[in-house]
């Protein structure tokens, strides 16, 4: 058996700008500025002043709900300032702007004596740890799933091009992912886990299996895009097809990030907090690519004027090519869920490449999309406003992978109809 | 104003483009254009070039006088030009697929919305008209020249009257292969089926090697511009057809071959029954759809009173094809009824 799903894309993989850089500390800059929302769910509430004297690990936003994530600082100093800024998704939200000292004193949590599935839970509650494949998800609830569970798989595809990050990840700490792997299974209470890695990555397959213990099996996924979707890699590995609308935990199976296991081995075993995430950064613009442990709060502009930036990039990636968000400057910080900086020339982004034509029916995007929708029938649906059509061919379904803009020869923004199909269905409340 | 590009994801794509498209399908084209010269004679491409001329002519000139964005840069016109003149005999007079191109683009492509919006094959519908309109001239084949005896360019004669300048008309055309299918099976065994694989005998430019449209199709296939669904299962549907015919007629394999090699059928299996705006957009409903096209071509051809049916069915099929797409939608991944809580 293949471990892969049907139709996606096979976008050329760009991995080897960075993919031979280890994993090295970011040089913070004198101050940082930490969105208090990293995560997906309410906005932590800020719990300090202007003023504050904080340390490495101090609690500076409060989760605000159940589907919330407490925020801590990722440096010592003073906190200089509280306002809105900008975030990478293009939407505002509180920062605190701290003052780096340079000492970066640490106040990590306390000691837990048991690691029982409540205290693991309570532990990735407390210390903020979310979905770090970028969908920022808050990890505990996943944790907490509703249905009963048997499968947990660890996420460890990176099927989007240029990063390398999680590759990083496995290569150089493949114990203490599955010491993170093994605390969510006791959390879950499964007896099964897999880590699905894509056969691209052969020396990660290797460096995991060396250790992988008997029950936690590491897979070699075809590399194909989008491998790392939910869905789709829950097929890929247990045949098992998560119906339409409903979660993962209703056929089983919970999904996590490969860097959210690592991250649940640190705030366990080392009581450290989410601060700070390994990062990719690449493209070729970019004059010293390579992959960095980020503290969050670093602006883009900070990552920028370290790694070199060449005046001929043409576009700013948070994320990855297919799904990541182009930037219009770089004021924003990176967070929990930034995995990847991208500075991109002309010749590596399609803008500008095809030109845009009428649809031609050719049903290429039909034909890629891993969800096995008719995005041209939905971007017609879109044109006439028709919300109640777009529903029915399933528009909700769709992942936003981009897999059928990526085929289209017509060079139409599929993705973006998508979205407007879904903004109308959710307004005509159809 | 932002020096970057701000715009919705993806921002990576692959190299495919409609020009791209339609220069692969030109490619696959060329050993059908290559064969009719060989066959005859130099006459042969200069009605390509000139009916090409014409649709393309005919598009820029539609967008230039609606004032709307130059399309050409598609070359799909250029697509349609080359198949109009791959769907009339070498004896015609130059302004019959000149007519036809500007006919297929002007009322098929351009009036319903350009490309994507035709409700049929321009091509195939500029046939049609063509055969209605000069059934004489098209419906007269003639045979392969001889290059030995300098008859490169033989059928320049044609340019004006059409066979009449060739002289002696009835002595020149020869009959389609096509219809000894219901002159019983003696008659269709007697047929040179080699000849019509190959292409040495008489028959519309493009048509008559098979072995030809084989290898441009062929090549469609593996750089996936077409679907092999729709050859495969229109070609198997004929020949099943004919098989089954044959069985009747007591004479079992005899209607096969001349069938599948015979008549407009690897010109309308591989190059005009797949055009992307007329065939149904999923691979349930291109089988449904190729299978519609064997059985009318089937039917047409061994029973109806034209003994060519691929057009006929073709158009019909286009015709059909909003409908299947409407009735054979796919299921997208994790499907629920809607009774069981799925999209309603």
């Amino acid at each position: 058996m293949r471990f892969t799903f049907k139709h996606g894309v096979h976008p050329a993989g760009y991995k080897d700008i960075s993919k031979d850089h280890s994993l090295e500390e970011f040089p913070t800059p004198s101050s940082v500025s930490i969105p208090l929302s990293q995560h997906i769910g309410a906005p932590a509430a800020s719990v300090v002043a202007v003023g504050d004297e904080v340390r490495v690990g101090t609690l500076i936003g409060k989760a605000a709900s159940f589907v919330s994530a407490n925020v801590y600082s990722s440096v010592s100093g003073k906190v200089t300032a509280i306002g809105k800024k900008r975030t990478a998704i293009g939407s505002y939200c509180d920062h605190i702007v701290i003052e780096n000292d340079g000492r970066y004193e640490e106040v990590f949590l306390p000691e837990i004596s048991d690691t029982d599935a409540a205290a693991i839970k309570s532990r990735v509650a407390e210390a903020g740890i979310v979905g770090m494949g970028g969908a920022t998800f808050p990890t505990h609830v996943k944790l907490s799933p509703r249905t009963p569970v048997d499968v947990l798989i660890i996420n460890a595809a990176e099927c989007e091009p240029y990063i390398t990050c999680d590759y990083r990840l496995c290569l150089e700490h493949p114990e203490e992912i599955f010491s993170g792997v093994r605390y969510m299974m006791t959390a879950l209470g499964v007896s099964v886990a897999y880590i699905g890695v894509e056969d691209n990555k052969p020396d990660a397959v290797a460096a995991l299996s060396a250790v992988a213990p008997e029950d936690i099996k590491v897979i070699s996924l075809r590399t194909k895009y989008p491998q790392g979707a939910e869905k789709q890699l829950i097929y890929s590995i247990t045949r098992r097809v998560v119906p339409e609308g409903k979660l993962p935990s209703d056929v089983g199976c919970v999904v996590d990030n490969v860097h959210t296991a690592f991250s649940i081995y640190e705030a366990v075993k080392l009581n450290k907090p989410s601060y700070r995430r390994a990062m990719t950064v690449s493209g070729a613009e970019c004059e010293r690519p390579g992959n960095f442990w980020v503290r969050n709060g670093v602006t883009y502009a900070d990552i920028a004027a370290y790694v070199g930036v060449k005046d001929t990039t043409v576009k700013v990636i948070s994320g990855g090519p297919m799904m990541g968000f182009a930037q219009a400057d770089l004021l924003p910080s990176t967070g929990k869920g930034t995995s990847s900086l991208l500075f991109l020339g002309d010749d590596e982004v399609s803008d500008g490449d095809k030109p845009i034509s009428a649809c031609i029916n050719c049903a290429s995007c039909a034909s890629h999309c891993p969800m096995r929708l008719m995005p041209m029938f939905i971007e017609r649906a879109v044109e006439d406003e028709d919300a109640l059509k777009a529903k029915k061919l399933h528009a909700l379904s769709c992942l936003e992978c981009g897999c059928c803009a990526f085929v289209c020869p017509a060079g139409r923004p599929l993705v973006q109809s998508m979205r407007r199909a879904k903004k109308l269905i959710k307004e005509k409340g159809v | 104003m932002s020096k970057y590009i701000v715009s919705s994801s993806p921002h990576i794509a692959n190299q495919r483009t409609v020009a791209n498209i339609m220069l692969e399908v030109l490619i696959a084209l060329a050993p059908a254009v290559i064969a009719s010269v060989v066959f005859y004679g130099f006459y042969a491409l200069f009605l390509c070039v000139l009916s090409v001329g014409a649709a393309v002519g005919t598009e820029a000139l539609y967008n230039l006088v609606m004032k709307r964005e130059q399309t050409v840069k598609d070359c799909s016109a250029i697509v349609t030009g080359l198949l109009v003149a791959m769907n009339v005999p070498v004896s015609v007079p130059f302004y019959v697929p000149v007519i036809g191109s500007a006919f297929a683009i002007f009322f098929v492509k351009m009036l319903f919305g350009g490309i994507g919006k035709n409700f049929a094959n321009p091509a195939i519908t500029a046939r049609i008209f063509l055969l209605l309109a000069w059934a004489s001239f098209m419906t007269n084949f003639v045979p392969p020249i001889i290059w030995s005896k300098g008859e490169a360019f033989k059928y320049f004669a044609c340019t004006f009257k059409g066979s009449a300048g060739l002289g002696d008309v009835a002595a020149m055309t020869t009959a389609t292969p096509l219809a000894s299918l219901r002159l019983g099976a003696e008659k269709v065994g007697e047929l040179d089926v080699l000849s019509m694989f190959l292409g040495n005998i008489g028959g519309s430019l493009g048509e008559t090697s098979a072995l030809a449209l084989l290898i441009g199709g062929v090549y469609l296939i593996i750089r996936r511009i077409i679907d092999w669904r729709v050859p495969t299962v229109y070609l198997a549907t004929v020949t099943l057809f004919a098989l089954i015919y044959g069985a009747a007629k007591g004479s079992v394999g005899t209607y096969i071959l001349p069938s599948l090699f015979g008549g407009g059928l690897m010109l309308g299996a591989f190059f005009m029954a797949t055009d992307y705006a007329t065939s149904p957009n999923t691979k349930i409903g291109l089988i449904v759809y190729a299978f519609g096209l064997g059985i009318i071509t089937s039917l047409i051809r061994f029973f109806g009173n034209y003994p060519e049916g691929v057009s006929f069915a073709i158009l019909l099929m286009n015709i059909v094809t909003p409908f299947i797409d409407k009735f054979i939608l796919p299921r997208p991944f994790g499907y629920l009824p809607p009774d069981k809580g799925g999209a309603k």
